[in-house]
């Protein structure tokens, strides 16, 4: 192919023009036409050479020299020729040896020959000329003009060829690409059907394509693994046969609504399976009614479903044993008011009549009489206070508290009042700082609680030190601890964990007399109303107790 | 005829009765107790009817200390008996019970109890008590017509 000689490339004119692998622009055919030809002058005298070349110069074409019939074949070897001029007369192989050989590839059969000869010869010479595939037949003396003319049009027909050749090379490529395009395209629609039809057998959802004839056409193999049963079956029968019964209507009324052309945002209904079990579906599904297909998207949500029943019992369960506390709390109500009264009753006489004892008979009862009625007089007021307290607790649990803020700096003010026997007697000191936080508390609650911590500072004190009490308040972010410290006997460390427990005492005797409900109280009281309590001590080093409740908000 | 001012108690439990008229004793007060020991008792000494007819020994009382816990009818059943009796409706009744029940204080109230004490448990503070409620309801309350008298 000429375009793809090298020394065409670096021949002026036609230098730019590279291989042919791509399109090329009508321009690009144009420039084939400019390209020169090459001519190839055959002749063992350089003389004749010379001249042929004097006269097809004008033609501005490239002009190839072989002095023998082999330098042809060489050159036709490497390149496309116009046209060719051979002398027949040579030395070694003549011109139509050469010529034979030129014919016999495939290559150059049709390559033109113009056969030249000085031998002003026979017929027969003229007839060999022909019939080995020349064109033309020339003799010397050559006419010039004759020769250029005809070199002129060969060189104009190969040109002219070359383009057609061009042309169909570059329609091909175009047809070429065209069809890799179009293989490309088809490649890219499989691959893309292949992903899609991954993500449908491989999506743990339930996809299907069912038809408004009520028929599955598609379904994915996730409805085999829930239902079980196999993709043809389920294909084959109406697919309202898969429905649950009591399911069929509202099933049917959503399909009705789909074949309308409305969107299915989500509706549950139960399948059967083909264990004779059925499985609850919850599914979206969107109508395309142009090619009257349902797509479905489906999900098992029977886990679900038997979880949100299982809710349902355990709510109900729940309500029932709410009702149950309920009722057991009013029986303990009612058991309290029977503590109150029944119990207290009895105790009241056993403590009367000791005293009437004491005071009516104490003649006849002796020392040693008046001693034992004495004991039952003081065992009779602690169980009395046992009992108070017992029922200050049990009253606390039971008991609806409404919580307001609480201006602790009266509310203490009128504890302190309470207290102000104990006080004058242990001649104690109870500081309460002024503007105390504003806490959120049950003002009769917060009294009893108090009442008992105070209570406990003034009585839990070496009888040699004269107590004293401080509180004052901690604002926290938002919260506020209330600090109740005394400079009393302490509590080991061992013991300040148990102290805030029911019945729990840490003395016995006289001394430090108690029922050890006080501080239960305390706790219970404090975490009715939402708050914590603590305390910080060393024996002999007095005790700080905390109560710790929400602030009030500022106004 | 008995001239010192009449006051009703009325207890069902026998050791409270006792103690009460300990309590009285011990105050060493120029009353006339008496006793009934059930709700129907009361409203039958209250109405002069049964064994209580003869009003020179069973007279109407100036005072009733009534229990709210009694057998047959409740304390607060014969209060609001009273409270709906043409002649009894003025008498000052205290209830003296050991409830402190917030239902029992606020339903004798409602009812229109003159007052609701509750039975303290040591001797001396009973005798107090005894003391004050007399001297109060006796003494220093000025007493409204009660009975047959009123209208007059």
């Amino acid at each position: 192919m000429s375009t793809k000689q090298t020394w065409l490339a670096a021949t002026p004119g036609s230098g730019s023009v590279g291989p042919v692998e791509h399109l090329r622009s009508n321009g690009d055919l144009e420039e084939a036409a400019g390209r020169r030809a090459n001519i190839l002058l055959v002749d063992d005298r350089p003389e004749k050479l010379l001249a042929l070349e004097a006269v097809l110069g004008p033609l501005d074409q490239n002009l190839v020299r072989a002095r023998s019939g082999k330098e042809a074949l060489r050159h036709l070897l490497r390149e496309q020729f116009a046209v060719i001029l051979l002398d027949v007369a040579m030395p070694g192989m003549d011109g139509f040896e050469t010529a034979s050989l030129i014919r016999q590839r495939p290559q150059t059969e049709h390559t033109p020959i113009i056969f030249i000869t000085s031998i002003n010869d026979t017929e027969n010479h003229i007839a060999q000329g022909y019939s080995l595939g020349a064109v033309d037949y020339m003799l010397t003396p050559i006419v010039p003009e004759v020769l250029k003319a005809k070199v002129a049009v060969f060189v104009d027909l190969f040109k002219k060829s070359e383009q057609v050749r061009d042309q169909a090379r570059q329609l091909h490529a175009f047809e070429e690409a065209q069809h890799r395009r179009e293989l490309a395209e088809a490649v890219d629609r499989l691959e893309a059907e292949t992903k899609r039809n991954r993500f449908f057998s491989l999506a743990i959802d339930m996809l299907a394509i069912a038809g408004f004839d009520g028929y599955f056409k598609q379904v994915n193999p996730a409805w085999h693994k829930v239902l079980g049963f196999p993709e043809e079956e389920l294909k084959s029968r109406p697919l309202m046969d898969f429905v649950h019964k009591e399911d069929h209507s509202g099933t049917l009324r959503e399909f009705k609504r789909l074949m309308l052309g409305s969107t299915t945002e989500y509706f549950e209904n139960r399948y059967h399976c083909s264990d004779g079990s059925y499985r609850w579906l919850g599914w979206t599904a969107a109508p395309f009614p142009a090619e009257r297909l349902v797509y479905i998207f489906a999900r098992d949500i029977t886990n679900q479903k038997h979880a949100e029943s299982e809710i349902q019992h355990l709510n109900s369960q729940l309500k029932q044993r709410v009702k149950d506390l309920m009722e057991i709390n009013k029986e303990l109500e009612a058991f309290n008011y029977s503590i109150s009264h029944d119990l207290r009753g009895p105790l009241r006489s056993m403590q009367g009549f000791a005293c009437a004892l004491l005071e009516e008979c104490s003649e006849e009862l002796g020392e040693g009489g008046r001693e034992y009625a004495s004991r039952i007089v003081s065992s009779g007021r602690y169980m009395d206070t046992l009992l108070r307290d017992l029922l200050a607790y049990s009253r606390l649990t039971a008991a609806e508290l409404t919580l307001s803020p609480i201006d602790l700096n009266a509310l203490l003010a009128d504890v302190i009042e309470q207290l102000q026997n104990e006080i004058e007697e242990k001649k104690a000191v109870v500081n309460v700082e002024p503007s105390l936080d504003l806490v959120v508390g049950h003002a009769p609650t917060l009294r009893h609680v108090f009442g008992n911590l105070i209570g406990n500072a003034l009585k839990f004190t070496d009888p040699t030190t004269r107590p004293q009490v401080r509180i004052h308040t901690e604002a926290g972010t938002d919260s506020v601890r209330v600090w109740v410290e005394d400079n009393g006997i302490g509590i080991a460390p061992e013991h300040q964990g148990r102290i805030f427990g029911l019945f729990e005492r840490l003395h016995s005797g006289p001394a430090y007399s108690g029922t050890g409900v006080g501080l239960a109280i305390v706790r219970k009281g404090v975490e009715r109303m939402g708050g914590r309590v603590g305390v910080e001590s060393k024996v002999g080093k007095g005790s700080r107790f905390w109560v710790e409740l929400a602030a009030a908000p500022r106004t | 005829m008995n001239s010192k001012p009449v006051i009703l108690h009325v207890e069902d439990d026998p050791n409270d009765v006792v103690l009460i008229g300990l309590a009285f004793r011990k105050a060493d007060l120029a009353i006339n107790l008496q006793v009934v020991n059930d709700g129907e008792q009361a409203v039958q000494y209250l109405s002069g009817e049964g064994p209580y007819a003869d009003r020179h020994t069973f007279p109407i009382p100036a005072l009733v200390l009534l229990d709210v816990k009694l057998p047959r009818r409740s304390g607060l059943e014969v209060l609001s008996w009273a409270r709906g009796c043409e002649q009894l409706r003025r008498l000052p009744i205290v209830m003296l019970t050991s409830s402190n029940q917030a239902a029992d204080v606020n339903r004798a109230y409602d009812l229109m109890a003159n007052s609701y004490l509750v039975k303290p448990s040591a001797l001396e503070d009973l005798v107090d008590l005894v003391k004050k409620v007399t001297a109060y309801w006796l003494e220093l309350n000025v007493k409204p017509l009660i009975g047959e008298d009123e209208g007059v």
